[in-house]
């Protein structure tokens, strides 16, 4: 009975529908997943209580009791740099009532004490005190030991930190894959790695949560057209994307779209010391990288880690977009920069990135009326009904001499689309990760 | 008449009426100019050295750091190039998501006016209600405290100075911010 409570059969149906609904290799998507409440439930439990979820930067919380509050999915964490020096996430919820233990963004803190009887937590989630303990005498099966705030597994790759609910999920390492040599492009361009600017721009969409993220695992596309005005105000020109130096890049759902062009988004952020900055590391970052990676350093570009991280190389921004319901999702932006880099050039990132990709940014702002009305019209029974076409660049794949992974000529494309909505779908329909192929 | 200089100054009546209606009634055109997106005509109420900072506002413990700061991020940390360059694209008419054009209301209360060392300079606070109305449904509020430096050139015109902009949202609740606060 209880069995059956918690793993209710309609998902089970469900799953078993999704092939239906993603024809990833042929580009033909059910617009239902972008609506429907029961796929969105399906979603917390099988993609965001069951992948790596970024939740900080090393720089974020250099401190022992620095921490820092978001969400994994709709599950409020807390991630804080424990007195063992590591980063622990755990959920910030009271495992007396349920209240909520944090309501700062960000802080410093020696304990996480609740608000309502005063049970407080140490930074590695566990039960530290609890008022009135003598009450607890006589018969009693309060084990603090067992009362900690419920923990996440924490793996991280070069200074960024990803949390994991499941204990079956395989290494952050095998989740990631090829996706790592890519991910060295900025996060291994210079011995220093990268550090975060302090600070969290939020805002709240009217969308789904795969609008944004598959904009950023591959639609180059859009650019020219969407940003059309802010190029033309900033540059008074379109930027030059050329098929035949460009690709689509993925592994297990992650993907990279990218000019090998070295400075084209870089280029957005007015500031020529900025530029300066790259010519003079170019050859530093091709002894790091090799010729071809060291060309995406700065370059148009755009990308996401599955299944909601996404970021733009030169322009320098991190974001993740945080689920809330079916047609609801919170953007947090980060502008970040090469630790290494002058001590001025963190103003020029911090200025550039907020002028183009913040909520008022001139690139940024056209971006959200697209996500937001690609969301509503499928409150319509018939729109709702109707598929979506992913099917450009079908027959793009290339073997490449460098380039790792899954690899397709041209960035205007939608070969990491779909192999985004495939690995959306290989985990919908899996019952655990054992039935989860590597792509 | 009286002349600014022979004004009482007490705490809750520093400056002349006559000066207090004239930085209301430079208030008010403004938010107009912004309601009509009239930018040429705003951008001139800016002085050359303009800093226009809308800094992202964070939900702190009060023991804690301060929930906003310079070296943060910022939805708009701007001179007077970078509101340029923003009014460049509002105009373009490839703006598509500015067509139809969002319906503004930029409200101003609370004005206080506060003199300060440089006789032709005041601190101004006041409180900001944008309203903000697209398509058939789509509705957006955002809400403010602003502090202004106003200052009268030497044309004996008011120009905005400084302006901050603390918004009460830790998390924006809009797509974006397609205006000026």
């Amino acid at each position: 009975m209880t069995e059956s409570l918690l793993k209710p059969d309609s998902n089970a149906k469900l799953a078993a529908g999704i092939e239906e609904l993603v024809d990833a290799e042929a580009g033909n998507i059910d617009r239902r997943i972008f609506w429907d409440e029961s796929i969105y439930n399906l979603e917390l439990e099988r993609i965001f209580a069951r992948c790596w979820i970024f939740v900080a930067h090393d720089t974020q919380l250099p401190n022992v009791g620095d921490f820092l509050t978001t969400t994994i999915g709709e599950d409020a964490v807390i991630v804080s740099r424990g007195e063992d020096g590591k980063i622990h996430t755990f959920l910030n919820s009271c495992t007396h009532r349920g209240n909520r233990v944090c309501f700062a963004e960000a802080g410093n803190s020696r304990r996480f004490t609740c608000n309502f009887h005063g049970w407080s937590y140490g930074l590695d989630g566990s039960l530290k005190n609890v008022s009135r303990p003598q009450s607890y005498s006589g018969k009693s099966n309060l084990d603090k030991s067992k009362l900690g705030l419920h923990k996440a597994r924490v793996e991280s790759y070069k200074g960024m930190h990803f949390a994991c609910f499941d204990p079956e999920a395989p290494s952050l390492e095998e989740y990631l894959g090829e996706f790592r040599w890519y991910l060295d492009v900025i996060l291994d361009n210079d011995e220093g790695g990268i550090e975060f600017i302090d600070g969290n721009i939020k805002s709240r969409l009217k969308c789904n949560w795969k609008f944004p993220a598959e904009n950023f695992v591959g639609d180059s596309y859009h650019a020219p057209w969407t940003h059309s005005s802010a190029l033309i105000a900033m540059f008074g020109k379109q930027p030059t994307m050329r098929p035949d130096r460009s690709y689509h890049a993925n592994a297990n759902g992650h993907g990279w779209e990218f000019g090998l062009d070295f400075i084209g988004n870089a280029a957005t952020l007015n500031s020529p010391p900025i530029i300066d900055y790259l010519r003079e590391q170019e050859a530093k970052f091709a002894e790091r990288l090799g010729k071809v990676r060291s060309r995406m350093v700065g370059a148009l570009s755009s990308a996401n880690v599955f299944p909601n991280l996404s970021f733009l190389a030169g322009h320098n921004t991190f974001r993740t977009w945080n689920p809330k319901g079916p047609r609801s999702t919170e953007l947090h932006t980060w502008v970040f920069l090469n630790a290494n880099a002058p001590e001025e050039l963190k103003e020029e990132y911090r200025r550039g990135v907020m002028l183009t990709f913040s909520p008022a940014g001139v690139f940024e702002m056209d971006d959200g009326e697209n996500f937001e009305n690609c969301t509503a019209v499928n409150v319509g029974v018939v729109t709702r009904q109707q598929q979506l076409h992913f099917g450009m660049g079908l027959d793009s794949k290339i073997e490449h001499e460098e380039l790792r992974g899954n690899v397709y000529q041209s960035q205007i494309n939608e070969a990491n689309q779909r192999a985004f909505y495939q690995r959306w779908a290989d985990l919908m329909g899996a019952e655990t990760w054992a039935d989860v192929p590597v792509r | 008449m009286k002349t600014l200089e022979q004004t009482t100054r007490r705490d809750h009546c520093s400056v002349s009426a006559e000066l207090l209606l004239e930085i209301q009634q430079f208030l008010y055109r403004e938010a107009r100019l912004l309601d009509n997106e009239q930018y040429d005509e705003w951008l001139e109420l800016l002085t050359d050295d303009i800093h226009y900072w809308v800094p992202g506002v964070q939900a702190r413990y009060r023991k804690d750091e301060a929930k906003f700061s310079s070296e943060r991020m910022a939805y708009f940390d701007d001179g007077l190039e970078y509101l340029k360059i923003r009014v460049a694209r509002a105009k373009q008419p490839s703006a598509w998501a500015e067509d139809p054009p969002t319906r503004h209301f930029h409200l101003i209360g609370n004005i206080e006016v506060l003199p300060t060392e440089d006789s032709n300079e005041w601190t101004v606070h006041s409180v900001i209600l944008n309203h903000r109305h697209r398509t058939e449904d789509d509705e957006m509020e955002l809400k403010a405290r602003r502090v202004d430096t106003i200052r009268r050139n030497s044309e004996g015109l008011l120009q905005l100075a400084r302006r901050k902009v603390i918004l009460q949202e830790t998390v924006l609740q809009a797509k974006n911010i397609n205006t000026f606060l």
